[in-house]
């Protein structure tokens, strides 16, 4: 297979874990226009494999609509391991705010990938599409803003 | 606007031409100059080091867009670093080990403080990235020395410079509301308004005022009422009919040397530091390609004024020699010399003095480079108890002015308050690193991490506190030639300490905004780190100050050559056909962030090159009159 093939086919997985991880919907995170860069981005700095194995070990257990349990497993499977809890950290801060963040040294010493891995924004678009500012209800620094005086207007977003 | 083609000249044509006055530096302090003597018919020459790019909207979209992909989104993140050209970048500020100085940036830090003050080296200069706030500065301000013992008076009264306030305020297009301007014995001449309705003040403005207005504190033996107020910035908003007696005032937008129409009207981009991307804020490529309109005004970009030559023997200026480049890295370049009958540097405080040095002019009082000034800025912040939705609008709407003057100025220094609606940032790099801790140290995730977010960022106040510092002689910007850049300048070396006057009311402003916080019922998460850059300790209290971005005092105004470095015109003691033009002449900043006040030094100075070189020609004067509007 290609590495396009590869990543088309590790598409649907990707973008469950992301929402989960994120708590944005799926169609939240198409809209972004990110999903394909972002999937190849990971793949590229720690290669298919490692992400083929995390969304296989994501989509071990069928837990259907219940956040409870999906809590659970992904601190039992995701978050806690070694290998797949920092490139799922990773994967939140790159939807978030756009930037992927080198993988630490010792999860390269233990698990491979790219040797050139570094910090980087994939695009200038991923910066502006970041989940950041309307998980607070801002606008990105630079982008999208409200108008003239919407400022003086009482945020959109609420404490839960 | 359509600014004349050709926009630039060739540096052969330069530098066989003799202009009536050449100019050093594209900033505002140079545009304004360029633009009211272009006007008048006189052939001037401006001189710009940076790249002399961003004058289409194509050019100015690939800043935008390096803004966007800079990891590091420092306060010059836009703007492409040069080598020929280089600049001052914050993260250079680094703590200085066992006194040794740091060179690691383009600034030479001697410290004792590591200021962390920037500027930009690019078309139009550090108004490219400046945040716009155009205070006045106070009447007191002008007469430190007379009022309460400190300090040094201007040879300019707060009164004799009102009207030239009146025509920056143009100039700059600045939104505020004069009754919001009405403390610290500031006057407006009758009826005077702002070109623009103040900008709307934020949510959190208006929760912050509901608590606070009418707060009363003792500072020395006066009680002031704190109230918050609009601040007077220099950003398109909604033009006043009443302006300019009753003839209102058409705001500027972007400017371009194509068609353009954007920018009229502040969006809330939130980004005014270090770019806005539709060019709603001021920054000074408006007054340079008006300038160039006059059909008068050439412009010599990628040209870095190397040394100032004088007669001997009569003192003035005979040229500038400038090295102009081709590639911005790239090592090479052609010498010239600039001719001109009047000479005048807009390089900003630490250029110009920085240039005089480099040229072994000292001037005979020694003052070149001394009395650096800039305000010493102590960050506080927390959380209020209430979600205010931080990120949203210009940087800061409001402020808290009420204790920028006092009798208490005889023992220690002024301050005024900036409330940020931009959250922590500037202290802490919020929302990155909530971010960074919400996922990294609370492990949180999905929508505990949403929740997480807005608890965290959306609940932010930072409180910043301006604090006056006034001029020393050993406060000081100076040249070593073991310092030099590629094209063989010297590099500004930058001596600094924060004196205990200043410090004072750092100590004063730390217990006030505790009181703020406390009647706010805000968490205050406030925290300086000794190890940071910045750290002083005073009466046994530590706290991090940052630096301000407001040089000023190099090239010291008064009243005579013994005791200062030029005079109320910021004509040079020394040199009949030099001046020194910008915050560098100032004598005090004051609780003013200090272009509003340079602007309307600059335009006075145009009026003194006006006169002296064709007496008879009527200077720009504006009315700033207003008509009642019934309503
Ligand atoms: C982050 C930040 C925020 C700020 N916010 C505010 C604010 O809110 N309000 C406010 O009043 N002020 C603010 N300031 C300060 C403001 O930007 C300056 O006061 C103002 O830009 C100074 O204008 P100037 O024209 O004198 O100098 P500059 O704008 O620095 O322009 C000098 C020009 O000279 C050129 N030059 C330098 N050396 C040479 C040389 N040797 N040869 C040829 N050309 C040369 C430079 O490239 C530059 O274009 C801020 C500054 C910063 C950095
Ligand atoms: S808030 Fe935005 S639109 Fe307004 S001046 Fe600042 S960056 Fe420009």
């Amino acid at each position: 297979m290609t590495p396009e093939q590869t990543q088309a086919d590790l598409l649907p997985g990707f973008l469950a874990i992301s929402s989960v991880l994120t708590g944005f919907s799926e169609h939240a995170l198409r809209g972004t226009g990110q999903t394909e860069l972002y999937l190849a981005t990971a793949c590229e700095m720690v290669g298919d494999d490692s992400m083929r194995m995390m969304l296989g070990a994501f989509s071990a257990c069928d837990i259907g609509d219940d956040t409870e349990a999906m809590g659970r497993h992904m601190r039992l499977c995701i978050l806690s391991h070694a290998r797949f809890g920092p490139l799922a950290r990773n994967l939140i801060k790159l939807w978030y705010i756009g930037t992927w963040h080198c993988m630490p040294r010792d999860w390269h010493e233990a698990f491979g990938g790219n040797p050139a891995d570094r910090d980087h924004i994939p695009s200038p678009t991923s910066y502006t599409e970041g989940l950041l500012w309307p998980a607070i209800g801002a606008n990105p620094p630079g982008a999208k803003p409200f108008g003239y005086g919407m400022w003086a207007n009482p945020p959109r977003v609420t404490r839960a | 606007m359509n600014g004349t083609e050709p926009f630039k000249i060739p540096p052969e044509a330069a530098f066989a031409t003799t202009y009536d006055v050449a100019i050093v530096g594209s900033g505002v302090s140079g545009a304004l100059i360029a633009k009211t003597l272009g006007a008048l018919g006189l052939k001037v020459l401006v001189v710009e080091a940076g790249p002399g790019e961003d004058v289409t909207i194509g050019e100015y979209t690939k800043s935008v867009e390096r803004f966007y992909s800079a990891v590091s989104k420092d306060n010059n993140a836009p703007y492409a670093h040069s080598r020929n050209a280089p600049m001052p970048r914050d993260y250079d500020a680094v703590k200085l080990r066992d006194s040794q100085p740091n060179d690691r940036g383009y600034l030479v830090q001697n410290g004792p403080f590591e200021i962390d003050s920037t500027y930009s080296r690019v078309l139009g200069g550090t108004t490219r990235h400046w945040e716009a706030k155009a205070l006045r500065m106070l009447p007191d301000d002008f007469r430190m020395q007379s009022a309460f013992g400190r300090g040094r008076d201007w040879p300019v009264t707060y009164d004799a410079l009102a009207p030239d306030y009146g025509r920056a305020e143009r100039e700059l297009g600045v939104s505020g509301n004069v009754e919001d301007q009405r403390y610290g014995g500031l006057t407006f001449e009758d009826g005077y308004v702002y070109p623009m309705k103040r900008m709307p003040p934020s949510f959190l403005d208006k929760t912050m005022a509901k608590d606070l207005d009418g707060f009363e504190v003792k500072v020395g033996e006066q009680t002031f009422a704190l109230n918050v107020r609009s601040t007077p910035q220099a950003r398109n908003g909604i033009p006043n009919p009443a302006y300019d007696g009753g003839k209102g005032f058409t705001p500027t937008g972007a400017v371009s040397i194509h068609q353009a129409e954007m920018g009229g009207r502040c969006q809330g981009n939130t980004n005014c530091v270090p770019i806005c991307p539709v060019q709603a804020k001021y920054d000074a490529r408006r007054t340079l390609l008006a300038a160039m309109d006059t059909g008068n005004v050439h412009l010599l970009a990628r040209t870095v004024a190397f040394r100032v030559e004088v007669d001997g023997t009569t003192g003035r200026v005979t040229g500038i020699t400038c090295k102009t480049y081709a590639d911005k890295d790239a090592p090479g370049h052609v010498t010239g010399m600039l001719q001109a009958r009047i000479f005048v540097l807009a390089a900003n405080a630490v250029e110009n003095a920085r240039l005089m040095l480099a040229s072994d002019l000292h001037g005979s009082s020694k003052l070149m480079g001394r009395n650096l000034m800039d305000h010493a800025y102590l960050l506080t912040w927390g959380l209020m108890p209430q979600v205010v939705g931080t990120g949203r609008g210009p940087l800061c709407t409001s402020g808290i002015e009420d204790i920028r003057t006092g009798n208490y100025r005889q023992h220690h220094a002024a301050v005024r308050f900036s409330i940020h609606n931009d959250g922590w940032g500037w202290a802490t790099g919020a929302p990155y690193t909530d971010l960074a801790e919400l996922v990294d140290a609370r492990n949180l995730t999905g929508a505990a991490l949403r929740r997480g977010l807005i608890d965290r960022v959306g609940r932010q106040l930072l409180l910043d506190c301006m604090i006056e510092v006034l001029p020393e002689e050993t406060n000081r910007i100076s040249v070593d030639p073991r310092h030099l850049d590629q094209l063989g300048n010297p590099r500004p070396v930058v001596s600094f300490h924060i004196p205990d006057y200043t410090l004072e009311t750092a100590a004063f402003s730390r217990r006030l905004t505790r009181q703020i916080y406390q009647r706010l019922g805000a968490e205050d998460h406030t925290r300086y780190d000794p190890l940071a850059p910045g750290w002083v300790s005073h009466d046994g209290e530590g706290f991090t100050l940052r630096g301000g971005n407001h040089w000023a005092g190099t090239h010291i105004m008064g009243t005579e050559a013994r005791t200062s470095v030029v005079d109320a015109t910021q004509k040079s003691w020394d040199h009949g056909n030099l001046y020194l033009a910008g915050a560098g002449s100032m004598p005090s900043i004051g609780t003013a962030n200090t272009t509003l006040t340079l602007a309307a030094l600059c335009l006075r100075t145009a009026d003194a090159i006006a006169a002296e070189l064709s007496p008879g020609l009527a200077t720009a004067s504006v009315s700033t009159h207003c008509q009642e509007i019934p309503a």
